[in-house]
């Protein structure tokens, strides 16, 4: 696709009609851009960048030094906030690359004690575990109310941190499932062979409870998270994706989103204290996930049946296409 | 697919060498181009954390000079001098300027004139100025459409913008798609030929060093043709999913409002049909009513065996499979509600508005049957209460554009009718449309009865039994591409502007619609393109018209003609003149002043 590049004519003008106009009224300009917070020559605020650096600027005209430098305010306090966030997603990433490969050995027979990888197993799971949550935590404080503007850009930052988190969290649950589903093979393979049970130390340890307790663990956790983070994340494809949409309706759902996870937060205390019944557990979640998620899932499944009535018979009555 | 990739393209290229927090600013025109081509989501990624108009963003006092500016502008001088003041007093660090088509030397000098602060980084073109709705398919969204109706007498300054836009417009398309082409356009049509002949001046002359391309074997071709050669499909009603969502409720840049037809659930006010984002309005966005109906319900079904076996836990895998794949459903969930909602609000229409009845009889006038049949069915129509005023009118239309020089006694009783029946008729609307796109303006064979070749097809067609009769009518333009794939397309009706030539068949061929395009005729293409002849149609406009979009232009068009005659509407005028009888035959008295402009053709002027 073709493009035109007008800078080099841009500046040419811009130099041009610098020296033609008076020397005089450059002076007033430093203070207007600021806005009244301390300035910094600062390259980028970079917010998923991990290697920011403070270089200084490079001021394009040698001329007239104070009116060239581009002078960018410092960023409000709760970029830090964001950037802690990136920061946890990254080391949260890294993190996963290890675990990934620790369950790799793990699967790998082996003669020796495997419980040193179960143990790092755990420790990985549930470092990252603890991330996803911290960041989690982190992400509500950033809806605060502020400036009009300020608050977009908040919540735009937030969708986009709410997104990695959700995508890491269900890796994480991916990666786990399939660790759990092979280790379960491998110990269900090994159930009729008593030699080798005592020989392969790691895996055939696990018994059936265990893996369970891990695995509703682990959904439990994710289902928690997902929750959460649902009200922020955007789905593809629908309205919410657009962006005109979102230049009309910028700041209202700011204020709805809190609203709702302030609601959940307080209907939410229950789950904590799940029993140990498979039944039971399944059940309470399940509730917990769809309230949670504010809409009536199965109701709506239901609702959807009559609809389709009515346009059934009238469009069995349109001729269609003879196949 | 290739316009729609060529807007993402410019986008991920504004976006990738600016590195931190940004700020998109857009204008009412470029944000339908990005909105179509881009989501919030991939915006996200790219870490645009705010999207702002920039007529809105004047208003605030706030300073961010955390984040860097991209602006996204068409050229025009309303935008440069919102430019102006925004750079006067710098809210932002960096400003990078993009804009959308070719800038005047003048709009960069007042630009560079107002950068006291140094702040603008880059200025670029980056020619993304049309709006991709479909793969096949751009529009323009011009505003005032129906200027391509009247002539330049009537407001010149008006019209020339018009134009402008149009040219422009068009140019970006070849800017994007990187190609120079061979111009032809629609000898009856004076608009269509102001038009190509402006876009040749810009592309060959004006910019030729902007459109030097490397010259393929087959230059391209840009066909330019006007609406008012077919003014037939902008006027039927719609079966085919995409058409009738547009026909009876309304798409504008792949959205649709749903807010004033009905009571719906607040995330379902407004929704968004896109064949690239939505598998199921891919698969079935030009099937017929009857077979999406069908769809839906499977669609239904699969549904609700997946929400009756998430109820359904029993135990710890079926719980983590729930949650594992809880997204997906929710999805799933948000699109077949979407598409239930349309398809039932488009049900209960069709039932209020008798449209079975009155398409059925708007597909006869448009496809074959014989007169007084004709004149039978839309009498009976025009007599029944439950017939809308706007379908009473696309009736009489219909068959004025069809029957208009047959049995002229017959065409006044139903104008007659129609005046006395629908109250908020302006009188001479339809008398209006014949003038503007009659039979003796007409270039292409419409009804298909002047070719030999036609007729004895019609013919043919009418034997062997249609398929479905909602559905028979097919656009001019399925002829048009016909023409153009065998290599006989005529000289004589469709001329080369200049002295273009072009040796063979080309393999690129946009067709540009002044006046408006309809979903009926980008299925269309969409269809022909699907064949694999070699060649690939693209086609465009400068809005996309259903019925009421149509009339509206042809309503406008006729006020402001009146206007300038310094004349109103005529009240009951066609029954003073028709009173005696005259012989049908006599072909002088079609010039009497029933036609309310008694100045020589206005095509022609």
């Amino acid at each position: 696709m073709a493009t035109r590049n007008r800078t080099l004519v841009f500046r040419k003008y811009r130099d041009a009609l610098k020296s033609v106009r008076a020397p005089t009224s450059s002076y007033a300009s430093p203070s207007t851009s600021s806005g009244g917070g301390p300035v910094i020559e600062l390259v980028s605020t970079s917010l998923l960048n991990p290697n920011r650096n403070y270089a200084p600027l490079s001021t394009e005209d040698p001329g007239n030094s104070s009116r060239g430098a581009l002078t960018v305010g410092l960023p409000p306090a709760w970029v830090d906030l964001s950037e802690e966030i990136a920061a946890n997603v990254q080391r949260a990433r890294v993190k996963m690359a290890e675990l990934t490969k620790a369950h790799a050995k793990a699967l790998m027979p082996s003669f020796g004690d495997g419980k040193e990888d179960q143990r790092l197993i755990e420790s990985l799971t549930q470092e990252i575990t603890n991330l996803i949550r911290k960041s989690e935590k982190t992400l509500q404080r950033l809806s605060a109310a502020g400036p009009f503007e300020d608050s977009n850009v908040r919540k735009n930052v937030q969708r986009s941190l709410a997104t990695d988190l959700q995508t890491l969290s269900m890796d994480l649950r991916k990666k786990q499932s399939t660790y759990l589903r092979r280790l379960r093979q491998q110990t269900e393979g090994q159930d009729g062979d008593d030699l080798e049970m005592n020989l392969n130390g790691s895996t055939s340890r696990m018994d059936g409870d265990d893996l369970d307790d891990m695995v509703v663990q682990s959904v439990n956790e994710l289902a928690q998270i997902m929750k959460d983070l649902a009200v922020l994340v955007i789905d593809q494809g629908t309205i919410v994706d657009r962006i005109d949409y979102n230049i009309q309706n910028v700041a209202s759902t700011v204020d709805e989103g809190l609203k709702q996870l302030q609601k959940e937060k307080v209907r939410g205390r229950g789950n904590d204290s799940l029993g140990n019944e498979c039944p039971g557990i399944c059940i309470e979640l399940k509730i917990h996930v769809l309230h949670g998620e504010g809409r009536f899932v199965f109701a709506k499944g239901s609702m959807l049946i009559l609809p389709i009535f009515i346009c059934r018979d009238f469009v069995l009555s349109f001729p269609r296409t003879r196949v | 697919m290739v316009l729609v990739s060529a807007v993402r393209d410019y986008l991920s290229r504004m976006l990738q060498d600016i590195s931190g927090m940004k700020v998109l600013i857009l204008d009412s025109h470029t944000v339908s181009t990005v909105s179509v081509a881009y989501s919030q989501s991939e915006l996200l990624q790219k870490e645009v954390f705010l999207v702002e108009l920039v007529d809105s963003i004047s208003k605030s006092r706030e300073s961010m000079s955390h984040l860097k500016a991209v602006y996204f502008l068409a050229p025009t001088s309303e935008n440069i001098q919102y430019l102006r003041r925004h750079l006067v007093a710098p809210r932002f660090g960096e400003y990078h300027l993009f804009f959308s088509n070719i800038l005047k030397d003048t709009q960069i000098h007042i630009l560079a004139d107002s950068d006291e602060h140094e702040v603008v980084q880059q200025l670029q073109e980056f020619y993304a100025d049309f709006v991709a709705t479909d793969p096949y398919h751009f529009t323009l969204n011009v505003p005032s459409n129906h200027m391509y109706m009247l002539p330049a007498v009537v407001d010149h300054s008006n019209l020339q913008c018009f134009c402008d836009r149009v040219v422009d417009g068009i140019a970006a398309v070849f800017l994007a798609l990187k190609r120079r082409p061979v111009i032809r356009y629609q000898r009856t049509s004076d608009i269509a030929k102001r038009i190509a002949q402006e876009t040749a001046k810009l592309m060959y002359q004006q910019e030729s060093g902007l459109f030097d391309f490397r010259r393929t074997e087959i230059s391209p071709l840009l066909l330019v043709i006007d609406r008012r050669d077919d003014p037939v499909t902008p006027l039927l009603n719609q079966w085919t999913y995409q058409a009738m969502v547009h026909e009876l409720i309304g798409i504008q840049d792949n959205k649709v409002d749903l807010q004033n037809i009905g009571k719906f659930p607040k995330d379902q006010q407004e929704v968004v049909l896109s064949s690239e984002q939505d598998a199921f309005f891919k698969k079935n966005m030009y099937e017929n009513f009857g077979d999406i109906g069908m769809n839906i319900k499977q669609l239904v079904d699969e549904f609700q065996q997946i929400s009756k076996s998430n109820q359904n836990i029993q135990t710890i895998e079926d719980m983590a499979k729930f949650v594992d794949n809880y997204p997906e459903y929710r999805k799933m969930h948000g699109n077949v509600s979407k598409h239930v909602a349309l398809v039932t609000e488009m049900s209960k229409l069709v039932e209020e508005r008798k449209l079975m009845v009155v398409s059925q009889t708007e597909q006869e006038l448009a496809c074959n049957g014989g007169q007084v049949a004709a004149f039978e069915a839309v009498t009976n129509l025009l007599n029944n209460e439950s017939v809308s005023d706007i379908d009473r009118l696309r009736l009489v239309m219909l068959y004025a554009l069809r029957y208009e020089k047959e049995s002229p006694v017959q065409l006044m009783q139903l104008f007659n009718k129609l005046s006395s029946k629908s109250r908020k008729y302006k009188p001479g609307l339809v008398q209006f449309l014949l003038k503007q796109a009659g039979v003796d303006k007409r270039t292409g064979d419409l009804f298909g009865n002047r070719d030999f070749l036609n007729i004895a097809r019609n013919m043919a067609r009418g034997l062997k039994g249609v398929e479905n009769v909602y559905t028979q009518h097919q656009p001019l333009l399925f002829q048009t591409m016909e023409s153009i794939s065998k290599g006989r397309l005529r000289d004589v009706d469709y001329p080369f502007v200049g002295n273009h030539f072009q040796q063979g068949r080309p393999q690129d061929v946009v067709i540009f619609i002044v006046g408006g395009t309809t979903y009926e005729e980008s299925r269309c293409v969409a269809l022909q393109n699907a064949m694999n002849t070699g060649i690939r149609f693209i086609l465009g406009g400068s809005v996309i018209l259903n019925s009421k979009r149509f009339l509206k232009d042809l309503e406008e068009a006729q006020r402001l003609a009146l206007r300038t005659e310094g004349k109103t509407y005529p009240i009951n005028l066609e029954a003073k003149i028709y009173s005696s009888s005259h012989p049908p035959s006599d072909k002088n008295r079609r010039e009497e002043p029933i036609f309310l402009l008694t100045k020589p053709d206005i095509r022609r002027s």
